[in-house]
């Protein structure tokens, strides 16, 4: 039993040594953020980038974990699907007229701080 | 729209009634869900396109985006059809849904060149890109929309505008514009070189090809005053024509179910920059849903807690360049209608809306947005042969918005009024030869250009008369 009770109590010391999720971004930093290949980076521009770089536009502000983290956490495909059909205040696509599939995928993870998908 | 003083204020209200037992009215008025999406893939394996506010929507065999002009050629040639450009997908019509080939201009934007103060600008530019990239010259459009996520290409093509008696609408600054037909060809098009395409072109809901750039008037980027305050309605009427006449920009919101209106103004100053503010409304715009959740049974407490709730917003002031300010977020959607009328008719039809409104239709909650536009001489443009009035009806995008046809349209149509070519209306063929002089212009020049008609989807037949 004692042994049981040491196991739970350290695996909540760890849990709480884990990873924090890192402070959202300023303004000017939301800003200036973009995706590093070229390609996608120009579809952020056009499309994600006006509401999801601008604070208090209602979107989850771009590398902003703690408004990222529980979408996230619905998985990929519900994003994915909130992302090509609308929701809420979601436009559908984004207004991004020729975004894949794929592409929406990145920009997805890109926005969420997780372009590293081990994070 | 209003400080956050009012929204917070009305939700502390309803926190009230529904402390009082208004809960069960509550749930059964609250807010409908969300509607059902369309798949995002159908089973042919192509992707869902959709609009703005969802109620249109497609699976385009083929998307593209043409790096250049000779590649649009191409597409425009031996896509499959129709054919139809898109910019942000912000109109409610069906001018862009299409089986065939969407064709976007996302990479064919920014500012292509100068000649003297009149930019060169590529059509994929949003209109939120072009502010900043003008504001590096020094120059500015003279005047914006209030909504900022458009392409220039798709603004233009619908008769897209701001507000100002003596400021016309976006496509009124064009000077020149290159097309790209649906055969492949080039051309140049203004006042003396082919202008009768010029005429046609400038509003032409993508019908005769595809623009790739226009010439565009600016203006010296200068800072505006904006003022935002809430007055009476009947107040709002009885100055209005006067304010237009006052104000560089001057428009209002009649706030159905309060008896209140938002007055907004620009003026030039040079007084220093005063920063705007975090945006006020979806605050706003949930004051009066909550008021239509809890009130909406009985029209008159609504009014009067309306009242009350809202008359204690204090006036918003900023001061800064013109693209920051006379566009807004609008983050929360929504289906709209707006119809252009003769100047004399327009307040009087505003009455006769509010009125039928708040007679028939208690879900209804959004503001009615009133502004002034002046003449140019477009053919296919609602602002040709004198300067009109817009009435622009609302509806939050998850509520039904049939009374729009049923209601409101009636009344437009009575007072003379030209629908907004992106915005909801049911009109077509006759109809609009009948309220359009150049109508069998356009349409000679159109069967010209495309006499295939790839570029005309189910809606264009039917708009033009041709199925």
């Amino acid at each position: 039993m004692k042994r049981a009770l040491l196991i739970v109590a350290s695996a909540f010391i760890l849990s709480a040594c884990g990873p924090k999720a890192p402070p959202p971004p300023s303004a000017e930093q939301a800003l200036a953020l973009r995706p590093a290949d070229a390609r996608l980076s120009a579809l952020y521009e056009t499309s994600c980038h006006a509401c999801h770089a601008i604070p208090g536009t209602g979107a989850p502000l771009v590398h902003d974990r703690a408004a990222w983290d529980g979408r996230y956490k619905r998985g990929e495909q519900v994003l994915l699907d909130h992302a090509i059909q609308g929701f809420n205040a979601m436009p559908a696509t984004g207004q991004c007229a020729t975004c894949t599939p794929d592409d929406f995928k990145a920009l997805i993870r890109f926005m969420a701080g997780r372009e590293d998908s081990a994070k | 729209m209003i400080s956050r003083r009012g929204a917070l204020i009305a939700g502390g209200a309803g926190a009230t009634v529904v402390a009082g037992g208004g809960a069960a009215y509550l749930v059964a008025t609250g807010d409908k869900p969300e509607p059902a999406a369309p798949a995002s893939v159908d089973a042919r394996g192509k992707l869902l396109w959709r609009n703005w506010s969802g109620v249109q929507h497609a699976y385009p065999a083929a998307r593209l985006a043409p790096k250049d002009e000779g590649e649009l050629a191409q597409i425009l040639k031996t896509g499959q059809a129709p054919i139809r450009p898109v910019g942000a997908g912000h109109s409610f019509t069906a001018l862009a849904p299409t089986d065939g080939t969407l064709v976007s201009l996302d990479v064919l934007s920014g500012i292509a060149g100068w000649e003297g103060d009149q930019a060169i600008v590529r059509t994929g530019t949003r209109l939120g890109a072009l502010g900043p990239a003008l504001a590096e010259k020094g120059r500015a459009l003279a005047n914006l929309p209030d909504i900022n996520k458009q392409s220039l290409g798709g603004a233009l093509s619908t008769a897209t505008h701001g507000t100002g008696q003596t400021l016309q609408a976006m496509h009124g600054d064009v000077t020149a514009l290159r097309l790209v037909t649906p055969s492949g060809h080039v051309i140049d098009a203004d006042a003396t070189r082919n202008p009768e395409v010029f005429q046609a072109a400038r509003v032409s809901l993508g019908a005769l090809g595809v623009i790739t750039q226009a010439r565009l008037r600016t203006s010296a980027n200068r800072r505006l005053r904006r003022r935002v305050w809430l007055e009476p309605f009947e107040e709002a009427l009885a100055n209005a024509e006067a304010r237009w006449a006052q104000h560089r920009n001057f428009e209002f919101y009649a706030v159905p179910f309060t008896g209140l209106a938002a007055n907004i103004s620009h003026d030039e100053t040079d007084d220093p920059v005063l920063a705007r503010g975090p945006d006020q409304d979806v605050e706003f715009l949930q004051a009066l849903r909550g008021l239509r959740n809890l009130l909406g049974f009985a029209t008159p407490l609504r009014k009067a807690a309306g009242r009350v709730l809202l008359s204690t917003a204090k006036p918003e002031t900023a001061v800064d360049e013109g693209w920051k300010l006379l566009s807004t977020e609008r983050p929360v959607r929504f289906n709209e209608m707006e119809f252009h009328l003769p100047v004399e008719n327009q307040l009087k039809a505003l009455q006769e809306v509010v009125a039928t409104t708040e007679k028939e239709r208690t879900d209804v909650f959004f503001p009615i947005e009133v502004r002034r536009i002046a003449a140019d001489d477009a053919w296919l443009s609602p602002f040709n042969g004198g300067p009109r009035g817009s009435v622009a009806v609302h509806a939050y995008y998850r509520d039904d918005f049939s009374f729009l046809y049923q209601l409101i349209e009636p009344i437009f149509r009575r007072y003379d009024g030209r629908p907004h070519w992106g915005k909801l209306h049911s009109l077509n063929g006759g109809q609009l030869a009948a309220i359009y002089p150049r109508w069998k212009d356009f349409l000679a020049v159109r069967q010209e250009l495309d006499p295939e008609g790839r570029m005309l989807n189910p809606y264009l037949k039917g708009l033009f008369g041709l199925s």
